[in-house]
């Protein structure tokens, strides 16, 4: 449907949401990210069960963990869509967007910024 | 790769006789050339001619050169003869003009071939009714009052609201939604379609579900019907949700009309109840539930071919060979044969291609291709050499993207010997052009920036294993999809982001490793699990496919519920059926029929399992190799606890008394009464048995056939004889049966007084108690699956809360099991009749059939695998994965059998000792994508 | 089966509609050793069902 979405969002595939592993969230953050969030499918439509819950599990941990080192646990969210909602993927993506905005940039960016100067 | 898609094309003419057929076809020109055309979209754009829509209901507009919808398959543009300027006016050809890769020819004409087969499957489909003609409903007078197939689009979010609901006439959102069901359906005083059409007491509680999810303020929804006919596997539960959770409102009415409100765009519903109390209520916008039939170029062609129509227009079939069409060699299937939801389409279009094999089951591989590969070039020893190719897909990337740019900056990335950028990638000389270079530079990691790895991966992979290389040293970075079409609006943003994507896929592909599936041989040899009517049917359908097949039954002898019912409601005899199957099966010198057997050990996976079976009175043991399994364990009729049953020898079940008018005939009974649901549709048993309506009326026509002065009582809930059933529905009434409705909390009392039995029931339309004394009262009691606990937990397979084995697809896969290699059919999988269950059992024959006629099957390679030397056997894996796949070996250690396991990644990402690894997808290949991203952040 | 085979057999088969029923068959026939031809009379195969918004009882989506 080419609906326009922010284009800092970049995507990397994972065959199921529940592949998704807690350093591969907070290696984002360590390396600079602003914001990640994880893409699954809708809860109860996971084609490998419940693959979806755990995700929804572990980025939980992820927040907990950013928000105890002071980078923020709004930082990562999850989001349930199916594939036919390209609406609501932009959507998604706006709301991320603004959200991450409004918390500025990731402290440990700044920090070596500052370390730089 | 066997399919042939042969897409505006027609049947003319068939030839010849089973097994040797001359099909005559015209193909109509698409005016483009699938071969060029790259569905970029720019002929779509150019066209400066708008029609109607009718992928969207034309409910929109649409372009004159178009594809019906974005996943269109084949995804190629078309030209809409009847409404392009150029065949009108004689100029334009716009799209000729813009198209990048000369596809368009006007002059391409119409062209007729003749092929040759075997046998012939018929699927032709259906059309919706139009209600134009009921005057009573305004349809296409006022806008608000709109099909179900129409608002089906407007729900979609594809479609031209983009998902909002909104009403046509204001757009404004509805706050109130009618559907009226049974519109061109069940009618034979304003159309001709008398029975029903099966689908949409169901589609109509979705769509009322799915508003309410839809709309932000809280949406009244109402459902006027006259029986809710939600009779398939766990529907009833649907419904219980939409009435409880969802508060959708079921109105039972007569059937309503529509005024419309004189000062706004609202409808007015005119409606009267069970009573005959008219009542009037006011809504924002009406849907017709509209039903479905055969339409009259369907008839002409099925005509011309000579094959048998019902009075409906179906296709006529026999109940007892529910794919053959009356012509020999030439079967149906879906709704061509008769009204019927997804799942049940699918199954009899499974069954047609079992029938249809075997009839040629002796050409079998005879004219099919097989694809030869080249060896593969043994790279793990060499470092990466990646090859980087950047597609400008003709404006589509090039027109946002700077392609050189991204081009030049691929080739100052690590490893990287190679870049070049292509017009269009995907062309066939583009692809030679690709094996050359790849060749030329020795390159072992090819990238290719293009489009989307969903629809181009396949392509690419196989241009890189034709020069030697593992096809999953391959990477795509989709710079089209995720990058030039979302962010047209900033081409400087979309050439950075297009160089992130491309140092991404660069990072990634130097980790890429070479991944071959394993290899396992097939066992040709099924296992049946049940001898019933459903396990025979399965067992024959593959020894006349030329599989052999042993069948395990645990009575005596074969023959299952079946062995209890004299005939079909369509008068089929199912007693002389039965016989006639059973000498089959003993005949046939493929199958093997194992009595009073049972099953005690299941182990392997798909194309070898190792059954153990305890067998005979003797109980001695044996083993079965065989590559697939089918379970066929049937259902019972349940023994009720209700209505004296059990404690008066004047109530029988269905079954009962169906052998008793076989017997004695029903000379002397004055008054028989009928209770429905009994034993279904409860708190114990929330599930509709599917079956119990056309029981109750086949008994009860059998009755008045033997004795019209019979006076026949029905009292149900809501009468559910779907589809073509709903005509025996009419007969009985015609007959004098009478029905009469209670309510789940009223049921009617009966009472064994001296002189007999007697009923008590609440009279609806008279609202007084009514005391009937009767002669026999039958209970139409549910089916309950038989009891395969047990069985469940030796083979490992999911069970619904009722007992019925639960598919792997509701609607995409109905006979398969979660299990790969296992199928399920019969009333193993849900209550049906036999003509449905011979379907499916054909169906999971025809499955078994795809597994078992493959010399070996290559495994998936997106599996996990365990470091055993580092495992810990910390059982976390076991506990994680949805499948149970991973095991403690001897050793002490996880194992995960490649053969089994799905490739979900769950164990991967839970293992907290990280030496479970998903191929394909490792953490450092993943880490590699995020690090490279955010490379130079910090 | 109980009568003689004709001494040549197509290991071919037509399947007329490419909807949900005719894919199936043709998917089925194919993957089992057969030729399919699947005759579709309009520009593309799916039949109504990709028309579909979602179905019930998942409500998946129907693509």
């Amino acid at each position: 449907m080419r609906l326009s979405y922010p284009s800092n969002i970049k995507i990397i595939f994972i065959p199921c949401t529940g592949k998704v592993d807690l350093i591969h969230l907070l290696r984002a953050f360590e390396k600079g990210a602003d914001g990640v969030y994880v893409a699954g499918c809708l809860e109860g439509e996971c084609h490998y069960n419940r693959g979806n819950i755990r995700a929804r599990k572990r980025v939980e941990q992820a927040q907990e963990i950013l928000e105890s080192v002071g980078i923020g646990g709004e930082r990562v969210q999850m989001y349930n869509l199916s594939s036919s909602e390209a609406p609501r993927f932009v959507q998604i993506a706006k709301e991320m967007t603004e959200k991450i905005a409004a918390l500025g940039p990731n402290p440990i960016k700044l920090a070596s910024d500052r370390k730089a100067a | 790769m066997n399919i042939n898609i042969l897409t505006l094309s027609e049947v003319q003419d068939i030839k010849g006789e089973k097994g040797n057929f001359d099909v005559e076809i015209l193909k109509h020109p698409r005016y483009v050339d699938m071969e060029k055309c790259i569905a970029c979209g720019t002929c779509f754009e150019k066209c400066p001619k708008k029609v109607d829509d009718e992928y969207n209901e034309n409910l929109i507009k649409r372009k004159a050169i178009y594809v019906p919808y974005s996943q269109a398959v084949p995804l190629k543009y078309v030209i809409d003869r009847e409404a392009c300027i150029y065949f009108k006016k004689g100029k334009c050809r716009a799209c000729e003009k813009f198209c990048p890769t000369e596809a368009i020819k006007f002059d391409e004409k119409e062209e007729t071939t003749t092929l040759k087969v075997g046998s012939v499957i018929l699927a032709p489909g259906f059309q919706t009714f139009d209600p134009t003609r009921y005057e009573a409903l305004h349809y296409g007078k006022h806008p608000n009052v709109v099909t179900s197939l129409e608002f089906e689009r407007m729900l979609s979010s594809t479609g031209p609201n983009l998902g909002h609901l909104k009403r046509p006439s204001d757009d404004k959102e509805p706050k109130k939604i009618a559907w009226l069901q049974c519109v061109g359906s069940r009618d034979i005083n304003r159309c001709d379609n008398s029975y029903c059409s099966a689908v949409c007491c169901m589609y109509a509680i979705k769509q009322a579900v799915i508003s309410k999810e839809h709309s932000d303020d809280p949406l009244d929804a109402a459902i006027f019907f006259m029986d809710m006919r939600t009779f398939g596997k766990d529907y009833e539960l649907y419904y219980n949700k939409a009435k409880e959770d969802y508060g959708v409102r079921f109105i039972r009415s007569r059937v309503p009309a529509i005024d419309p409100d004189p000062e706004n765009n609202d409808l007015i519903i005119r409606y009267s109840d069970e009573g005959g109390v008219t009542h009037k209520e006011k809504f924002d916008m009406v849907v017709l539930s509209v039903g479905l039939e055969i339409s009259k170029e369907t008839v002409q062609f099925a005509k011309g071919l000579g094959i048998s129509l019902d009075d409906h227009s179906f296709a006529a079939t026999h109940p007892l060979k529910p794919a053959h069409t009356s012509v020999p060699g030439i079967y149906a299937s879906g709704l061509f044969t008769g009204p019927k939801d997804i799942p049940y389409a699918v199954i009899e279009a499974s069954a047609a291609a079992c029938a249809a094999s075997m009839d040629i089951s002796d050409a079998r591989g005879t004219e099919v291709e097989t694809k030869a590969t080249p060896e593969e070039r043994n790279v793990a020893e060499e470092d990466p050499r990646i090859g980087v190719f950047v597609c400008n897909c003709g404006t589509n990337i090039g027109g946002v993207v700077d392609v050189p740019h991204v081009a030049d900056y691929a080739a100052t990335l690590p490893r990287v010997v190679h870049v070049d950028q292509n017009l269009f990638s995907c062309s066939q000389d583009t692809q030679e052009k690709i094996k050359e270079v790849i060749t030329e530079n020795r390159l072992n990691r090819i990238v290719v920036a293009a489009c989307s790895p969903k629809t181009h991966e396949p392509l690419f992979q196989e241009t890189i294993q034709a020069c030697g290389l593992n096809r999953y040293l391959f990477e795509m970075a989709n710079i089209r999809n995720q990058d030039s079409w979302v962010h047209g609006d900033d081409h400087a943003a979309a050439t950075e982001k297009a160089k992130d994507l491309v140092r991404m896929a660069v990072a990634r592909a130097s980790l890429l490793k070479p991944l071959t599936g394993k290899t396992i041989l097939v066992n040709k040899r099924a296992l049946v699990i049940g001898g019933g009517v459903s396990g025979m049917t399965a067992a024959l359908g593959l020894a006349e496919q030329g599989f052999e097949v042993v069948i395990v039954e645990k009575e005596p002898r074969l023959g299952g519920l079946a062995l209890e019912i004299e005939r079909t409601i369509e008068g089929a005899d199912v007693k002389d059926f039965l016989q006639e199957l059973i000498v089959r099966m003993n005949r046939h010198p493929r199958i093997q029929v194992l009595t009073e057997s049972l099953i005690v050990g299941f182990s392997g996976f798909k194309g070898n399992f190792t059954t153990e079976v305890l067998v005979g009175p003797g109980m001695y043991e044996r083993k079965i190799d065989h590559g697939a399994a089918i379970l066929a364990t049937g259902a019972n009729e349940y023994a009720p606890k209700e209505f004296l049953y059990g404690e008066n020898e004047q109530v029988l079940t269905q079954i009962q008394l169906s052998k008793r008018l076989h017997e004695q005939g029903a000379a002397g009974l004055a008054h028989l009464a009928m209770i429905q649901c009994v034993g279904s549709r409860n708190e114990e048993s929330p599930n509709c048995s599917r079956i119990c309506c056309q029981n109750a009326i086949k008994n009860a026509l059998h009755v008045k056939k033997l004795n019209p002065d019979t006076q026949v009582y029905i009292f149900y809930r809501d009468i559910r004889t779907y589809g073509i059933l709903e005509d025996y529905y009419r007969e009985a009434r015609r007959l004098g049966v009478r029905f009469f409705r209670y309510d789940r909390d009223a049921p009617p009392r009966v009472e064994s007084m001296d002189h007999g039995l007697v009923l008590t029931f609440r009279d609806h339309v008279l609202q007084r108690d009514i005391r009937l004394p009767v002669d026999i009262l039958a209970l139409s009691a549910g089916l309950r699956a038989e009891d395969t606990e047990e069985l469940s937990s030796i083979l490992k397979l999911g069970r619904n809360h009722d007992g019925y084995f639960t598919e792997a697809h509701v609607k995409l896969r109905p006979v398969e099991m979660a299990s790969e290699g296992i199928f399920v059919c019969g009333t193993a999988h849900g209550p049906k009749l036999i003509s449905e269950s011979l379907s499916q059992a054909m169906a999971a024959a025809s499955r078994a059939a795809t597994f078992l006629s493959q010399a070996e099957i290559t495994l998936p390679v997106v599996t996990a695998k365990v470091d055993q030397e580092k495992c810990a056997s910390c059982l976390v894996c076991v506990r994680s994965c949805p499948y149970d796949v991973p095991r403690i070996n001897e050793e002490g250690v996880s194992d995960i059998d490649e053969a089994l396991c799905h490739g979900c990644g769950i164990c991967a990402s839970e293992c907290p000792a990280k030496v479970i690894e998903l191929n394909l997808y490792e953490d450092d290949q993943i880490l590699s994508k995020v690090e490279a991203l955010l490379e130079g952040v910090i | 089966m109980t009568e003689a085979k004709s001494a040549h057999v197509s290991g071919s088969v037509l399947v007329v509609g490419g909807g949900i029923a005719g894919m199936q068959s043709a998917l089925d026939l194919a993957d089992s050793g057969y030729f399919v031809y699947l005759v579709e009379k309009s520009p593309s195969i799916g039949g109504v069902m990709p028309q579909l918004d979602k179905t019930f009882p998942t409500n998946d989506c129907s693509m």
